[in-house]
Parts: structure tokens; sequence; C-alpha cells
């Protein structure tokens, strides 16, 4: 897709073969993921449990499968198609190359909900930790816009009321800490990032949720290009810039949050596929949010696949994975791209 | 024909436009001059149906506010700049309206292959618009307008980023759109550009009409000249084309 | 009549030997004697090979250093891998209740049908006397560990005996020296109330529910503790870092030298070395009398 046309036409703005092609990748990332651990399992049985043929994974081997590394791997495919699609909308609405999905406070005010959650009362409340993150994360942004005072005229004051939600949030988690010492660790691991006991429970209600918030983004995913003019120059192309913005920014909230609080914070999923993908593909309009989404989850799967096996039997927490991949990436994609002053 | 009547635009307790009377006709070139404050872009967003107004405007008898029923191009005079995007995507953004969005046709992707070349782009075509230089960004932003063939086109200082021969080149292009019935409404700081392409002139300041009418009358006008407090001389040129400067002497 | 009566005894002699056959012979490794344990706990591993059980073990975690013998892995204490424990094909797994997602951690294990015993961080002597039980049931050593608790009991009533003071002795544990502490709420301030010690930091218990608050430097000076535990001695403080700093010359346990580098490890192990922990502080108290 790198030239665009020659002569008399103008080569077509999106391919939707890369969008079939990052499905592929996908389902191929997958099964390398159900595949690999420390424990060895068969290839040609993996395949046969899964289809349902005779022949397959038995006992405690087939449990492994279907009930550990199977809802790890789709975690890790719900998280990252929600982390990369919201960044990628946040990035169009505040028209800002650096936004990641949590801005306007989410992280801090997940954060903020799972200190909550854990020094409440210990272990019998960590079961409501997922809860306690999630509301969190929409009240930190909830609270941004009602700072802001306008819903949204101005983009760039709700980035900086979100700022000061998040530092506010940052500070009452610290001292909550600090009174509760024995949460220092729960809360750190949380913040890191980890898919390491996913269950099918979890995998259950995290994709209601982020199905939900993904389907409203690539509906309105082609008009979200006009979000990236002005306010004027968008409404004489037919859209009601406000209106998709707050709709755009509810919805990515609501898939933030949950992924939040299914795995805690895992950074720099957000901000890089979304480049990622643009630098590949040349283009930088919202059409290629399905495609960000597949490819945010293929990323997230293969970084939790090295988070398994790299440093095996330690668990290497993913949110390292995510920075050591993704801030070269992201340097070499910026370069190209040009985004540092020519 | 585009009716302005009693229109009242308030942000907060200030008055930008005051009690504006106007009749924008359709086909035609029509420009405001006035000083800065004068409150002219807010007209033109008023005229977009974007900005909300008491009063009335109407346009062929439909109320303007809110409504996306008609096909209206604005070209901004500081456009937001898309990072990333290449020239031939930004232009193509303006098929949105005819095509829908996402969808654009072959013969969208044809003729914005023509209006590149037109406005001397094309060799430009898969550069990034954030690259372009005052110049061509305008340009690309007049091309835009052009591939949406709006029935309205409403352009906010099209030419103040632009050299002279430059300056007529665009210009000429935008006239050529009257042939095709587009109505254009444009605001500018070059009042003798002005008068060389509208057909009709309305002069403004602080928020009010002074007078509107063909650009010959408005030239010669003492409103002008109040519009811009004395400041300005009027010279006609031997083939008749007025030319407007300013003062060099400041005392009036 | 006389046959049916010889076949009915012959019945219950059959009867009898089969239900003594099968309750002496272990049925499987789930119910009887766990033979492949996996001890993620440091405490617990010191523990399992004072009670006999150390022939049962088959992998501890990365950082059970003790007993030297103990098979030490990679594995993780606080980040469990619940593949990578698939691995060792254990049947039973000694699991730290502070460890990451415990609970979910032993709801997969259980799910792959490998039993968990969640070893929850004791509160005090008594709670670590009925975990050294629990794990010697849990390992079939029950009879050991039995004894292992008795023996513990009267080595530590000992070393209370001889180290307890009638007068009140002031003292300061200190956990680094930005002077985070423990007071009388955690474990390790229990065993020196055991001494009859005063704590300096507990009029700041209220700052941190777990019991380690950071105290200020002049309150400490003030406090005027008798007696300095270091337990950042590994990390080079002693009498000599102390001095240096400012005010503290003052205090009367950095002027009369009773400053006292504790060894490391032992006294954040539960097990059974805790009685070389209460023998240690007694050794100390005496040598300030």
């Amino acid at each position: 897709m790198k030239k665009l046309g020659s002569e008399s036409v103008i080569s077509p703005i999106w391919n939707w073969k890369i969008t079939a092609a990052s499905f592929s990748l996908l389902i191929f990332v997958v099964f390398l993921a159900i595949s690999f651990g420390p424990v060895h399992l068969e290839f040609q049985k993996i395949i046969r449990t899964l289809f349902g043929l005779p022949g397959g994974l038995t006992g405690q081997e087939r449990t492994l499968l279907i009930d550990l590394r199977l809802p790890r791997a789709l975690l890790a495919v719900i998280v990252g198609a929600a982390l990369a699609t919201s960044g990628a909308v946040y990035q169009t609405v505040f028209r800002n190359p650096l936004a990641d999905p949590y801005l306007l406070g989410a992280a801090a005010g997940a954060g903020l909900g799972a200190t909550i959650a854990i020094t409440s009362a210990g272990a019998d409340l960590y079961s409501l930790l997922p809860i306690f993150s999630f509301f969190g994360a929409i009240l930190a942004v909830l609270v941004s816009f009602f700072i802001s005072g306008k819903f949204f005229a101005e983009p760039n004051s709700l980035l900086l009321s979100g700022i000061a939600v998040g530092s506010f949030a940052t500070a009452v988690q610290t001292y909550l800490q600090q009174r509760n010492s024995s949460s220092l660790r729960p809360v750190y691991s949380w913040i890191l990032g980890e898919l390491t006991v996913a269950n099918w429970q979890k995998v259950t209600w995290s994709s209601i949720y982020i199905f939900i918030a993904l389907t409203i983004l690539i509906t309105v995913s082609k008009q979200l290009d006009g979000l990236m003019l002005t306010d004027e120059e968008a409404y004489s192309l037919g859209i009601n810039p406000n209106r998709l913005r707050v709709i755009a920014v509810i919805a990515a909230t609501l898939a933030t949050a949950t992924a939040v609080s299914a795995s805690g914070l895992i950074g720099f999923v957000g901000i890089v596929v979304p480049h990622l993908v643009r630098g590949i593909t040349h283009r930088v309009t919202n059409r290629g949010l399905l495609t960000i989404a597949l490819v945010g989850a293929s990323f997230l799967v293969l970084a939790d696949l090295g988070a398994r096996t790299l440093l095996s039997p330690a668990e290497l927490p993913i949110g390292v994975i995510t920075a050591f991949v993704g801030a070269p990436f992201f340097l070499v994609v910026l370069r190209k791209k040009r985004l540092v002053a020519k | 024909m585009i009716k302005v009547e009693d229109l009242n635009v308030r942000f907060g307790q200030k008055e930008i436009l005051k009690d504006i009377n106007v009749e924008i006709e359709h086909s035609k070139w029509t420009c405001l001059v006035g000083p800065n404050g004068a409150g002219k872009t807010t007209f033109l967003k008023a005229l977009l149906g974007s900005q909300s107004y008491s009063g009335s405007i109407t346009d062929s008898g439909a109320e303007v506010y809110g409504n996306h029923d008609r096909n209206v191009a604005f070209v901004p005079q500081q456009p937001q700049i898309p990072i990333g995007m290449s020239v031939s995507e930004y232009v193509m953004l303006g098929r949105s309206k005819r095509d829908g969005w996402g969808n654009e046709s072959k013969k969208s992707r044809t003729l914005v292959a023509d209006i590149l070349k037109l406005t001397g782009l094309f060799g430009m075509l898969n550069q990034f618009v954030s690259q372009l230089s005052g110049g061509e960004m305008q340009r690309a932003l007049i091309a835009r307008a052009l591939a949406q063939e709006p029935t309205l086109i409403l352009l906010d200082e099209p030419t103040s980023a632009l050299d002279l021969h430059h300056q007529i080149a665009v210009l000429n292009n935008i006239e050529l759109l009257k042939e095709r019935g587009v109505t254009i409404v444009s605001t500018m700081h070059d009042i003798t550009l002005a008068a060389m392409y509208a057909e009709k002139i309305v002069v403004m300041r602080e928020g009010k009409v002074l007078l509107s009418g063909t650009s010959d009358f408005v030239i010669h006008s003492p409103e002008l000249q109040v519009a811009f407090e004395n400041r300005i001389s009027v010279f006609t040129l031997d083939s008749g084309r007025p030319v407007i400067v300013a003062k060099k002497d400041l005392s009036n | 009549m006389f046959q049916n009566r010889s076949s009915f005894g012959v019945r219950i002699l059959v009867a009898t030997i089969t239900i003594a056959v099968l309750g002496l012979t272990p049925t499987s490794a789930a119910s009887g004697k766990p033979q492949r344990i996996i001890s993620l706990s440091p405490s617990a591993t010191e523990t399992l090979f004072a009670i006999g059980a150390g022939s049962q073990v088959i992998a501890v975690d990365d950082l059970s250093n003790f007993p030297t013998n103990a098979p030490i892995s990679k594995l993780s204490a606080f980040s469990p891998n619940v593949e990578a424990l698939l691995n060792y094909k254990p049947d039973l797994i000694i699991l730290n209740a502070d460890a990451t997602k415990a609970i979910e951690v032993k709801a997969a294990l259980e799910k792959l049908n490998i039993k968990v015993f969640l070893e929850k961080a004791p509160k005090d002597l008594s709670q670590v006397y009925l975990e050294i039980t629990a794990l010697g049931r849990a390992t079939d050593n029950l009879a050991s560990a039995q004894t292992v608790v008795t023996t513990m009991k009267g080595k530590i009533r000992a070393a209370i005996k001889s180290g307890r003071q009638a007068k009140k002795i002031s003292f300061f544990h200190e956990l680094d020296n930005t002077l985070y502490t423990a007071t009388s709420d955690t474990f390790i301030g229990k065993v020196y109330k055991d001494f009859n010690l005063t704590n300096v930091a507990d009029p700041a218990a209220s700052a941190d529910s777990a019991g380690y608050p950071q105290l200020q430097s002049e309150y400490l000076i003030k406090s005027n503790p008798r007696i300095i535990f270091l337990s950042d001695a590994q990390y080079g403080e002693s009498l000599a870092t102390l001095m240096k700093r400012p005010g503290w010359n003052g205090i009367s346990a950095v002027s009369k030298k009773s400053v006292i580098a504790l060894p490391e490890d032992i006294p954040s192990r539960w097990g059974p070395r805790l009685v070389d922990f209460y023998e240690f502080i007694a050794a100390a108290i005496g040598k300030i009398k």
C-alpha cells in the first residue's frame, strides 16, 4: 500500500487484505501460545483435543490445555485487542499521537480501586478486586470530565484534568499503601500486569464488555477520521464531532477499564500497536481499527508467551516484556514516520 | 438565496454578532471584509450551521443550524493537520459527504486524482500533509473542498499564506465553481482581491454589518472607510480595477 | 447348621483380613503419604526437613536455602508458575498464602488434581506450633512433628527463662537505615515481647496496619533504646555506621555498645530454627546485664 495511485486514479485508501492477514496472524499466534510451555504437549494431540476428535489429550494434560493455557491465551487476545483499540481511539480523539488508553486518569483510578480492595480486607476482598479496579477507572474518567467542565469543547482541557485526577488518585494510593505495608507486594504485582492465572470466568465477563465496546468503536471507526480535523471541517463533512467524541471516549474507557480489571496495568500495547499498524500500512484512517485490534491481540499473546517461557520456571511480568519490545519498536516507527521534527 | 434575519450570536456575556440582516445570492461570490474582531469567522460558522444563534438563517427556506442535508464545504484559516496522513488520503476525506465515510468509489478516486493535478499537488500525493509548506497546505484545503463537490463553500482567509501567483491560481479555481452553481462566501483581508473576485461585499465591524452591496458600490462607499477607521485609500487603475491599500501616514 | 456357622465364620475371617489388609496398605498417593512434595516456602522447607519429611521433598523454591541439602530449584515462592510446577509431577505443593494470586494458583492446581497445602504466615508462637503439626499431618509425619513441637516448646521456654529480665528494657528493631521498624503487632515483635522487652516503635503502631511503620529520627533519639537490633547488618549497618548518624551517639544502646547484628534469615523463618532466634536474643540480653 505504499504508492498511492499512478496516472489517473488514486488507489483505494484501505486494503482489506491486510485485515484478513492480521486475522490469520492472530489464529497462528494463538496456536503457538497454547502449544508452548514448561510442560511439553504433543502438537497433534492439541489439535485433536481442540476439535473434539478422538486421540486427544487426557487427564492432567487436557486440563492444562483447556483450563490453563487456552483461557490465558484468550485473555491475552481480549485484553490486547481492547488496549490497542482504545489507544488508537484516544490518539484520534485527542489528536495526540502519544495518547494511550490510560489517559484521563484511568490507570491511576484503577490502581486506587485495586489498592482499596487489597487493603480493605485482604484475601476476602480479593475476588472483588476486578470490580473495584473497574469502577476506579470509570470514576476517574468521569471526574476528569466533570472537572474539565464542558463536555468536550476542548479536548486539551480534558487531557489536563485527566492528569490532575491521575496525580490525585496516585497520591491517595501511595498513602494507603504506606499505611498498609502488607499491600505493597500484591499491588505492585497488579501494577506490573499479569495474565498468570486466567480462568474461563474471567475470560467470559471480560470478553462481553470488551466485545460491546469494540463493536461500538469499529462501527463508528470510519467517521472517527473526521475528528482529526477541526470541528467545523468535521461538521461540514456530516459529523457531529462532540457527540462522536463522547461515544468514542465512553466505549474506549469501557474497554480499558475492563482490560485493566482483568489483567492489571499492561503498558505500551495501547500506544505502540496503533503506530505499528499505521507505520506498516502507511494509513492513519480509523478504518484500520479492526486491524489494530487484531494486531494488538497478537502482540499481547506473543508477549505473554515470552513472559511464560523466557525465564522459565519464573514468570516475567508481562508489563516488562511489552516495555522491552514496545519501546524500541516505538522509536523505530516514530523515526520512520518522521513524527520527530524533520 | 441564503437569508440572514436578525442574526445574533453570543459567547456567554459577549455579543459577537449583532442584528445582522443580509441576503447572499446563490451561485455568486460574496466576500466579508472588515478589521479583526469584526466577527467574520463567527458569521461563517453560523452559515455553516455549526454555530448556534438567535434569529434566523435560511438556505432555500430551510434553517441551517444542525442541518446536514446541505453539502457545505468549510475551509478554515488554521486547519488541524492530521499527523501521518498523506495528501491523497487527506483530500479524499472530502468525498465522505458524497460517498459516505469510508467508501470511496472509483469515480471519487478518479476525481481526486484530477483535483490534485488541478491544484498542482499530484506530485506530492504520498507526502505527509504535515510536511507541506503553508502554501501547499492551503492548496490541499481547497483541493479537499473541491473534492466535496459542495453547493456552498465557506472560506476563511483562503489566500493569506499563499504567494502572489498562487493566490490568483487558487482564486481562479474557486471562481470556476460558480459555473457549477456553487455559492461562495469568503472572508478576506486583502480587499483588492475581494474586489477582483466577489460580486458582493459585506462590510463588517465589531459584530455589525455596516454595508452590503455590489463590490463597486461598497468599495467606494464611506462605510468602508468607517470600518477601517479611515486608514485606507482606494485607487482605481486604468483598467478600472480598484486597489485598496493602507495609508502610510496613520494620522487622520 | 454346623456348616452355616463355620461358613459364616469363614466369611467374617475373610472380611476381617480384607479390612486389615486394606487398612494397612497405602491406597493412592492422594490419600496416603505424599512422596513428591514441592515446598514454595522457605520456612516450610526447614520444617519439612526437621520433621522427617525431607526424603519426600523433590524440589524447593529459590529462596529455600536451609537446610543446605534441600533440592533447591528456580521455582519462585512469590510468583508461582503453575505449569512449571506441573512439570515436576508433584503430589503435594506447600504454597505460601502470601504468594501472588495464591487462591487462584491453588484452584488451578487442584483442578489439575494436585493437592495444595496453603501455608499462612503464623501470627504468633502458638500458630507456629499449629502449622508445624499441620505440616506433619499433611505429609504423614504427625508423630515426628509433634516431637519437634514439644522439643521447641521446651527449648524456647528455657531461653525465655534465661533471658527475661524483671525490669523492662527498651529496644529498637531496625529494618533499614531509613528507620523502618517492626512493632509488637508483628511476629518478630511478639518474640521480643516474650522477653519482656519494650519496643520503642509501639506508639507508632497505628501508622501501618501490618506493623511496619517508619520512625522519625528525632523520636528515636528521644526514646533512647537500651538495645538496638539490626536486621540490616547484611546491608552494611553496624555500631560504627550508627555512631556516624547525627545525634545517635547519645542513644544508650550506641554509647553502651549494645548494638546487635541479627543473623540473616533466622529471624524471618518461623520453622524449627525459631529456637535459635530465641536463644540468640536471650544471649544478647545476657550480655547487657
